[in-house]
């Protein structure tokens, strides 16, 4: 009974991710410039990555046919969906401050970009 | 194939058409933060592919390969991000 529970539950979990994947991936084309496609990238990391590595743990403690290692999946999917929580939104705000420092890329649209005002484009 | 794999089956081609679309954005991107950041997602997205393979194929093992996945993009994001910032490689 708990079994089937927590399978669902995984199944679920993998199905929302990829989905996210999807939109993620289709909002990449979508926005225009840099800054807007830090969205989408927000969308398919969390999403897409933490949710369904989390399922696939959690089907992964009880689904016997995996054999004698499947405790080992379930944990270092555990971490691995740990470690992706922490890094991904660290590294996206280092290369969004990388960008806006070089100069690469103009905000737009923009109302008042007070840390680099020639960097802002079309106004809205 | 029991309930789990048959699930599995029909939710795979979401993640490899969203794979193949950021590998778009990440060839033609306009600069090299879009370029970098298309590849930041397509690898989140192989770590997590990676981890319901395994799942798929019945092969645990396979989770090793997602934690240096996940821990290489981060430093490519930090490298990227020094470079555009001082015009230099890190030591």
């Amino acid at each position: 009974m708990l079994k089937d529970i927590i399978i669902y539950l995984g199944l679920a979990l993998i199905g929302l991710g990829g989905l996210s994947d999807l939109i993620a991936s289709i909002g990449m084309h979508r926005f225009k410039n840099f800054y807007l496609r830090l969205h989408a990238t927000t969308v398919g990391t969390i999403w897409g990555a933490v949710f369904p590595i989390i399922g696939a743990s959690l089907i992964a403690f009880v689904y016997d046919e995996l054999g004698s290692y499947r405790y080992l999946m379930g944990g270092a999917g555990l971490v691995t969906s740990l470690i992706i929580l922490l890094l991904a939104p660290a590294g996206s705000h280092a290369l969004a401050r990388a960008v806006h420092r070089s100069r690469i890329v103009k905000v737009s649209p923009c109302i008042h970009d007070e840390l680099d005002p020639e960097l802002c484009g079309d106004k809205i | 194939m029991d309930l789990v794999q048959t699930t599995i089956l029909i939710f795979l081609p979401l993640f490899l058409t969203s794979i193949v679309l950021y590998l778009i954005r990440a060839v033609k991107g306009p600069t090299i933060g879009d370029q970098i950041l298309a590849i930041d997602s397509l690898t989140y997205d192989l770590a997590a592919l990676l981890v319901i393979l395994g799942l798929f194929f019945r092969e645990p093992i396979l989770i090793v390969t997602a934690i240096p996945l996940a821990l290489w993009i981060y430093s490519l994001d930090i490298y990227i991000a020094k470079y555009l910032e001082k015009r230099e490689m890190g030591e």
